[in-house]
């Protein structure tokens, strides 16, 4: 039997770049959720969100997050997608960023650019400002899309981040994109965990990115009413008897997944061992989760299962709890479907309070976030909770921080549309 | 390990079924025609495959563009061939190409936008439509599918030129680890999107002449690939008795940034070569591409193996290359005939024997390949007999 660890993790979101700003930001129980800077947001439907920076993303912005030697390394590729235009969309750079410092961990190099990249990714971002130009007379005149060869224009492809990846450190090895929405970041590493403890590869980079922190990504939302009306820094407010919806947020993660002998016979120090996963599908609605949570409960028990653990030895969970109305007492009912009298006594937090829901890279980035158990013996805090809402009859850790030594957490990914993932992390021996 | 198949549904541009785009691939017929449904003078791309009609009417119309509503159609089929119970036993996983912006859709409210977006929702954004990030969504088209035939068991969306085949993969792994008995594969893509038109023509892909003139792949002077769009469905199973076929996908990648090279198609069909005697190629109809493809698949395949090219008649499908790949390389076996290269008269002069007349054939395997930037290469293996 193969065991799955993880040996390095990189990560950007609200609270910066780099897994330990995150694990700072969550220790001090702080949160990053703030009014949208990077453009005047001003009228829109969401004026508050989780923005890692308020920089455009250039070539120079990823220089400054890189390792300094890395930085030099990549410099002229950097250059070269930024004159393609190819750094406009933001979720490439925090995945670049994410990668270097995944791999830099790690300690990988030169003989493991064979790795296979899962990279889970969120929606095509579309460039307004390339498509004005071509309309004529109502219409899109693609004719003029025709005249720069080879540039990325009108659109970044779906897994244009993973390209990026592959692009910049040379990676040689299959590209997988998962697109499972809001599940897809935690699919992503629960897939590439599977593909080591099968022995299909003894190390893989894995992860997400996303972003939608964009004029016609926070319209859209805005539209679809899934975020918090309100412009307050605590628009998201999990498991609280006052939520009333999301706070959008942005950001990576991506992990070292490998082989736990061949990290031990090289000398490398495991964050956490994978001990299980399981997915599933609500088979509802495209907009609202199954109510019961029986089809989320069914994610949970066969990532324990398949980890061969009791629900009893779980000792955290975090849980998707994006602060919507139907979400959170959706997830709480699968945790008692799952864990039966254990999920009144088992801590559960959401740090989608504190750096928003960063959509398709939620399950990585609090599968990072996660890692703070095992690293300072502290369990995030859920920002912005101060009253539990009575349908949510869960052990919800309060806004700070909870001081624990646990071996075993639960990171639940529900996304949108209902694809569930469940992902079960081990304290590393 | 292979899994067997026990339902199909495929809408191709070379008939409304899987039996009609047999039929004319052995008649030697190419789908490929100047564009009908969009003005093609916009683009460098002369000749697409295009599907004949819309999908039926269907309340998810308002969430689901075309070709996943015909993704629907298709799978809502083979599942009903397949007779599999559904519930949490049986898994879902959804293989789509690109998502695109669909501009088309945006031009109320981005007409008037400025390049700083500033007073954006008033300049228009609050016209959108509040189903258009719906219709957007990555995975609205397995939310609603997964609802329909209510499929509660393991499940992942794809993206990308080889998602058929990862998809494949995936539900077999599941399968193989007893986590679901039955899964559902629905795959779908469109590359005659104007955005990956764009991008085609810019990486010189494409036919750029007309019928006509146009020569299929695997000859000396191929003349580009034809891009096209499909929607295919398998319904996968560990054991049957008597199943369609059996089916086995492998996907990998090299380092390039466009289309793989010839050994990274050579290094995903090695290992489900074994005994091969028929391979339907990438068929990318650019010789040097074609060429190196056919070198390198000789060093894994006998060299006198048929070579078929089945895209030259369907049209390049993307992410469903794999899935269309499975059904028309099962019914190509079980006919006992080889359909010949559409447009090929003369095959250009290496490995493997290209097929330019319709051909009878003992085999009862098969392996297709697929491939698409970047570097992204993937092949399937298609058994008629319980492979050993």
């Amino acid at each position: 039997m193969i065991t799955a660890v993880l040996t390095g993790v990189g990560t950007v979101c609200a609270f910066g770049s780099g897994v330990g700003e995150l694990w700072r930001g969550l220790a001090e129980g702080r949160s990053a959720v703030a009014p949208v800077r990077q453009f005047s947001a001003a009228n829109l439907g969401v004026q508050v969100a989780g923005e890692a920076t308020a920089a455009d993303i250039d070539a120079e912005w990823i220089r400054t997050q890189l390792p300094p030697d890395m930085a030099i390394t990549l410099e002229a590729k950097l250059q070269a997608l930024q004159l393609r235009g190819a750094l406009r969309d933001r979720k490439l750079g925090f995945a670049v960023v994410a990668a270097a410092e995944a791999w830099t961990m790690a300690g990988l190099g030169e003989a493991d650019r064979d790795l296979p990249l899962i990279l889970a990714h969120g929606l095509e971002h579309g460039f307004p400002e390339d498509f004005a130009p071509l309309l004529r007379n109502g219409r899109v005149d693609w004719r003029l899309a025709n005249t720069e060869s080879g540039s990325v224009r009108m659109r970044s492809p779906v897994d244009a981040a993973g390209r990026a990846i592959r692009q910049l450190f040379g990676l040689r090895g299959p590209l997988v994109a998962p697109v499972s929405a809001c599940a897809a970041g935690a699919m992503a590493v629960a897939d590439a965990a599977q593909m080591v403890a099968r022995g299909e590869a003894d190390l893989v980079l894995c992860g997400a990115t996303d972003s939608m922190l964009n004029p016609l990504g926070m319209g859209g939302m805005a539209r679809l009413g899934a975020p918090s009306p309100r412009a307050e820094v605590d628009a998201c407010r999990p498991f609280d008897v006052r939520r009333d919806g999301l706070a959008m947020g942005e950001g990576a993660a991506v992990f070292v997944v490998e082989n736990a002998e061949r990290a031990r016979a090289r000398g490398a120090t495991p964050l956490a061992v994978v001990l299980g996963a399981g997915t599933s599908q609500d088979a509802f609605r495209a907009t609202a989760p199954l109510p019961d949570g029986s089809a989320a409960a069914r994610a949970i028990m066969v990532a324990l299962r398949s980890a061969r653990l009791a629900p009893s030895e779980l000792g955290y969970v975090n849980a998707h709890g994006t602060g919507t109305p139907l979400n959170d007492p959706a997830e709480c009912r699968a945790l008692h479907a799952a864990l039966g009298a254990h999920a009144e006594l088992v801590p559960v937090s959401s740090i989608k309070g504190a750096i928003g829901h960063l959509m398709a890279a939620a399950g990585a980035v609090e599968i990072a976030a996660s890692l703070l158990a095992f690293q300072r013996d502290l369990l995030p805090g859920t920002a912005h909770h101060q009253q539990r809402d009575p349908v949510c009859d869960v052990d919800v850790i309060g806004e700070q921080p909870r001081r624990a030594r646990i071996d075993v957490l639960l990171s639940n990914s529900f996304g949108f549309g209902g694809q569930n993932c469940a992902v079960v992390l081990g304290r590393a021996p | 390990m292979s899994v067997a198949v026990v339902g199909w549904g495929l809408r191709t541009a070379l008939g409304s079924d899987a039996d009609a785009a047999l039929s004319a691939l052995l008649r030697g017929e190419t789908a490929a025609r100047p564009p009908r449904s969009f003005d093609g003078t916009d683009y460098r791309a002369q000749l697409v495959a295009e599907i004949d009609g819309d999908p039926a009417p269907s309340r998810h119309a308002r969430y689901l563009r075309r070709l996943a509503l015909l993704g629907c159609e298709v799978a809502q089929a083979a599942l009903r061939q397949s007779g599999v119970a559904t519930g949490d036993r049986l898994g879902l996983f959804a293989a789509v190409g690109g998502l695109r912006v669909h501009w088309q859709e945006l031009m109320g409210p981005m007409a008037q936008q400025r390049a700083d977006a500033s007073d954006c929702w008033q300049r228009g954004l609050r016209g959108l439509h509040p189903h258009w990030l719906l219709r957007h969504l990555s995975n609205n088209a397995h939310a609603l599918l997964a609802a329909d035939i209510h499929a509660r068991g393991d499940g992942a969306t794809l993206a990308g030129a080889t998602a058929g085949a990862q998809a494949i993969a995936a539900a077999s792994r599941a399968l193989n680890a007893g986590a679901i008995d039955a899964a559902l594969i629905v795959a779908y893509d469109r590359l005659l999107e104007p955005e990956t038109l764009v991008d085609l023509g810019q990486r010189g892909l494409p036919a750029m002449v007309g019928l006509q003139s146009w020569v299929g792949p695997y000859a000396g002077n191929a003349g580009g690939m034809i891009p096209g769009e499909a929607a295919a469905a398998l319904v996968l199973v560990r054991e049957a008795e008597a199943p369609l076929c059996w089916v086995q996908a492998r996907a990998t990648a090299d380092g390039e940034l466009s289309e793989p090279a010839g050994s990274t198609l050579a290094a995903a069909a090695a290992p489900l070569a074994r005994g091969i005697a028929v391979v339907d190629g990438a068929a990318r109809g650019v010789p040097t591409l074609d060429s190196a493809e056919r070198i390198a698949l000789g060093s894994v395949v006998d060299g006198n193996a048929a070579l078929l090219a089945t895209a030259a008649g369907l049209g390049q499908t993307g992410a469903a290359a794999a899935v269309v790949q499975t059904i028309v390389l099962a019914l190509v076996l079980r006919s006992g005939m080889l359909p010949p290269i559409a447009c090929v008269d003369v095959p250009a002069v290496g490995p493997l024997r290209p097929v330019v007349t319709p051909t009878p054939t003992a085999a009862t395997a098969a392996l297709g390949l697929c491939s698409g930037a970047p570097g992204l290469a993937a092949a399937v293996r298609v058994d008629v007999e319980k492979p050993r």
